[in-house]
């Protein structure tokens, strides 16, 4: 089969090639070409965009990276992640009633963090088997679900099951958290640790250390017996189940090391933010994530290590020049802001539409060719 | 093998709690407010130079005239700081180099530097600063905070 799909690829013309090309990669170009038309209307210069994007890059790619291994696993896009953002959340607020500052603030809170995203991505896990097809549904009204615990946890219990000892901290009532909670101490202390300008442009270089590293224990992790698992259970779960392989184990550890990921990955893009919206900064960073990954080019169960960072830039280049671009041309920026969240939750709808054609249009034609082979099977037999 | 693993797990464990039990001691913050003002301690004044700038990490934070006070953040239990101190209008500076212990329960710590340049005890020149609690206020909880108030 994969013999006959090869020598059909290499029978295409070339403008059956660039079609292709075009369909495969419709979303990024889509994106190159908003970012073409918007940078120069949006009138800002190339060393503020470069600074902005470096900047979004060091706050995000981390985030993003977690949501590659339930992709390996077959479970798609994790939404899941919010529940990482959650716990990584929690353990901020605990650190900074703490009075932990700098990087030793950052390091506990990531420490702090993996319990909440163990039990967290365990839960996810455990109900994601129970709804197989359906992963990423389900794991999108599991991150509402846990939210609304969240909510229960930071307003009601924090200050009164939970010591909260700093009024800074807490509501004028006496107990929950404010709508703000300050990370002075802790803005931008990984990207300032070991910085460098070049061209006015400020590198984050300690950040993008952490990035690479993980970037290196994916593509490690991916040759591991486990990483084989999962690839094996993203391919086929009866095949892989055949093969001895424990699959609902082997999935609930890709939601619990996506969550786990998400969490630490939280801690790096608020301790870069400065302060935490308390009640919503998790709420949207799911559907940004995934957003971003898929404008890098990746699906529902492709996705790469290229496509986040062609994601965030891309993606991040247009939520910086759109306001800008919306306001200069038709005198709002708030249709700007409507732009980029609309392209938001446009590109997720239109890659799930993409993965969904190609999967039938591939099972069509995979039904087509065996088909084909019956007929020439039966001709043979004829003779 | 299932010891071996348990092993390791309970290894991992271990380490992450001694990371996270010195990161708690190093990275304990204060906020150190210095005062240039006259004090009393055991029946003794001490009154104020003319004028002390301090500098904390090779940066100046901080130039106090009579009675004037300035701040620091410090993270971890040591506190070092240098002065300049003039005591007299138009006289000569004097280089002071101070390096003292924070205590881990207090967030914000006042340092009287009189009492401190003229060598008493810790009780005499640290005390806790307790900022005052803020008027209550009316906040609005979390009833309608879903939009997209977050800058990403």
């Amino acid at each position: 089969m994969k013999n006959t799909i090869t020598k059909t690829n290499q029978n295409l013309t070339f403008a059956q090639k660039a079609l292709k090309f075009l369909q495969n990669n419709s979303v990024p170009l889509m994106f190159v070409l908003i970012c073409i038309v918007c940078i120069p209307i949006s009138g800002f210069s190339a060393s503020y965009l470069l600074n902005e994007v470096v900047t979004r890059m060091g706050r995000n790619i981390f985030l993003i990276l977690c949501l590659l291994i339930p992709i390996i696993a077959g479970m798609g896009l994790n939404f899941g992640m919010t529940l990482g953002a959650m716990a990584g959340e929690i353990a901020l607020i605990l650190v900074a009633d703490w009075q932990v500052w700098g990087i030793p603030g950052v390091v506990l809170a990531m420490i702090l963090s993996i319990p909440f995203s163990l039990l967290l991505g365990a839960f996810c896990g455990k109900i994601l088997n129970m709804s197989k097809g359906r992963e990423m549904i389900t794991s999108y009204i599991i991150s509402y679900f846990i939210n609304g615990i969240y909510q229960l946890v930071v307003l009601y219990m924090m200050g009164k099951v939970i010591p909260i000892k700093h009024t800074s901290l807490k509501l004028p009532r006496g107990y929950g958290i404010r709508n703000t909670t300050s990370l002075l101490n802790m803005r931008q202390c990984l990207d300032n640790l070991i910085d460098v300008q070049i061209g006015g442009v400020k590198i984050p270089v300690l950040t993008f250390i952490i990035i690479a590293l993980l970037c290196a224990f994916i593509v490690w992790f991916r040759k591991t017996k486990l990483g084989q698992d999962m690839r094996a259970v993203g391919q086929d779960m009866q095949v892989a189940r055949d093969a001895g392989i424990n699959v609902e184990k082997t999935r609930i550890i890709s939601i619990v090391m996506s969550t786990v990921l998400a969490g630490f990955g939280m801690v790096i893009y608020l301790q870069n933010m400065g302060n935490i919206s308390t009640y919503s900064s998790h709420s949207q960073i799911g559907m940004f994530c995934i957003a971003a990954l898929l404008v890098g080019g990746a699906s529902v169960d492709r996705a790469s290590i290229g496509n986040v960072f062609l994601g965030v830039i891309l993606f991040h280049t247009m939520f910086i020049v759109a306001p800008s671009a919306g306001a200069h041309i038709t005198g709002d920026s708030m249709i700007g802001e409507y732009f980029r969240v609309f392209v938001s939750y446009g590109v997720i709808t239109l890659a799930l539409v993409m993965y969904e054609t190609k999967k039938r249009k591939m099972k069509s034609s995979v039904g087509e060719q065996l088909q084909r082979e019956q007929e020439e099977g039966d001709g043979k037999n004829e003779n | 093998m299932k010891t071996k693993v348990l092993l390791f797990r309970a290894g991992t464990i271990l380490i992450l709690i001694a990371i996270a039990a010195v990161m708690l001691v190093i990275g304990r913050g204060h906020t150190v407010y210095f005062e240039n003002s006259e004090a009393t301690f055991d029946g003794q004044t001490f009154k104020g130079p003319y004028k002390v700038t301090v500098y904390v990490d090779g940066e100046q934070v901080a130039k106090l005239y009579d009675g004037e006070r300035g701040m620091a953040t410090c993270i971890g239990q040591t506190f070092k700081m240098e002065m300049k101190i003039m005591n007299e209008k138009g006289g000569d500076e004097q280089f002071v180099a101070v390096t003292m212990p924070l205590p881990r329960d207090m967030d914000g710590i006042l340092i009287n530097l009189p009492t401190l340049l003229a060598g008493q005890p810790e009780a005499a020149y640290l005390s806790e600063f307790i900022i005052a609690e803020p008027e209550p206020e009316t906040e609005t909880t979390a009833a309608d905070e879903f939009g997209l108030t977050t800058e990403f």
